[in-house]
């Protein structure tokens, strides 16, 4: 199987290992083949993948951010192409580095469609990362030209987009919520894995914050602050979901020297609320659930009112 | 894998930074004068690139190569983009790649 053909292969070079995993005939005693099932396929830069922790066992474990990437997907310049009976290989360089390619062709449609690849041509690689005597390469279920030289723009912004997705704390919750909300930018379920839980280890702080995350962006996509052309200010978000510093005033206290207290309290509390609120404010900016307007304290909701 | 020569994405902004190095960008063809071809930076600057093949005036070209002066990149792959790109979106990932997320590009 799989780790049979893994191990004893290296007089024929890794052959039958690869997608033979993906045809039907195969069962599914060898747990890699149960995880493919779950696993989304990452796009990653190959300086990420040379960076990607490797737990050394005969299965081909990668981990970048905290999450398993055994499938990725790759944007690059095809170089030293080389055919074979069974196989094509070549490298790929994606301007951060090289990696080495392989694809099985074992029906006339994989030949046909390697055929069409040619050394600096720009292509898109989806396949399972392997490591093997310490050398890491893809294994590719999927090559195909770049036609629109916008998808290099877009697949280094996924790179980015994925990172900041798998390194930000959150819970299950948000990242359900969260991607609901921001439905144009589909195609990632995050990996849900327990990354999280070591992640905000700092005292359970990570659901408090999660959600601040959320009652920010509430309060960006209600339909009035949709109508502002500017957006809301950083001031009016503190306002709306700190602690009101005016209504706990208006309160009749029994002594100004208890008021004042209070006040105090509550103008410590507003500044610790104020970094929280900057903090998600950030969080969404990056995400693109918000952008700046006018200037950098009004931020308005990118979803359309 | 070999992550030792990695190509920068950089505007004519952040073109400056890299002399010496090996940088990447896409201009947008104004001229070819002689063997050297005027482009214009995705931030709106002219930069010239040597040892290119000709490519059309309006054409978006890819130059990958070494930054050998301020405006100037001493290309060794061109690759023709076609005749839409969008240079704002390139600017911006350029930005990023060099800035809050440099650690997933070098």
């Amino acid at each position: 199987m799989y780790g049979n053909t893994y191990d004893g292969g290296s007089a024929s070079l890794f052959s039958g290992g690869g997608f033979m995993l993906s045809q039907a005939t195969q069962t599914t005693d060898s747990g890699f083949s149960k995880s493919r099932g779950t696993q989304n396929v990452l796009s990653l830069t190959v300086k990420q993948i040379s960076e990607a922790y490797h737990s050394n066992d005969d299965k081909s474990n990668f981990a970048v951010d905290g999450v398993e990437a055994s499938n990725v997907r790759l944007l690059g310049l095809v170089m030293n192409k080389a055919e074979r009976v069974t196989d094509v290989s070549f490298s790929l360089d994606d301007g951060t580095g090289r990696i080495d390619v392989n694809r099985w062709v074992n029906e006339t449609s994989d030949t046909n469609e390697m055929d069409m690849i040619q050394n600096g041509m720009y292509v898109t690689v989806s396949g399972s990362l392997k490591g093997f005597q310490g050398k890491r390469h893809v294994v590719a279920f999927c090559v195909r030209p770049v036609t629109d030289f916008n998808h290099l723009t877009l697949h280094f912004l996924e790179c980015i987009y994925v990172h900041l997705d798998n390194t930000r704390p959150k819970v299950n919750l948000t990242a359900g919520a969260v991607t609901s909300i921001t439905n144009d930018v589909k195609g990632y379920q995050p990996p849900v894995s327990n990354q999280f839980s070591t992640h905000s280890g700092s005292g359970g702080s990570g659901g408090s914050e999660t959600n601040i995350y959320m009652m920010v962006l509430d309060v960006f996509q209600e339909p009035a602050s949709l109508a502002r052309e500017h957006g809301l200010h950083v001031e009016e978000i503190v306002q709306r979901l700190g602690l009101p510093i005016h209504k706990i005033k208006s309160n009749s206290y029994p002594s100004s020297l208890c008021l004042t207290f209070i006040y105090l309290l509550c103008v410590r509390v507003y500044s610790f609320y104020f970094v929280l609120f900057r903090d998600a404010i950030e969080y969404h900016v990056d995400i693109g659930n918000i952008y700046s307007t006018i200037d950098d304290n009004h931020y308005k909701s990118a979803c359309n009112g | 894998m070999d992550t030792s020569s990695p190509a920068v994405f950089v505007n004519a902004e952040i073109l400056k930074m890299y002399l010496g190095r090996r940088v990447r960008t896409v201009v947008q063809v104004l001229r070819n004068e002689g063997a050297i071809m005027i482009g214009q930076s995705t931030d709106g600057q002219q930069l010239t690139i040597k040892g290119s093949q000709v490519f059309p005036p309006s054409r978006f070209v890819e130059v990958i190569g070494i930054a050998d002066g301020n405006q100037s990149i001493c290309a060794e792959i061109c690759t023709d983009f076609g005749e839409t790109f969008d240079m704002q979106a390139y600017n911006g990932l350029c930005q990023l790649a060099n800035g809050k997320f440099k650690n997933l590009f070098l």
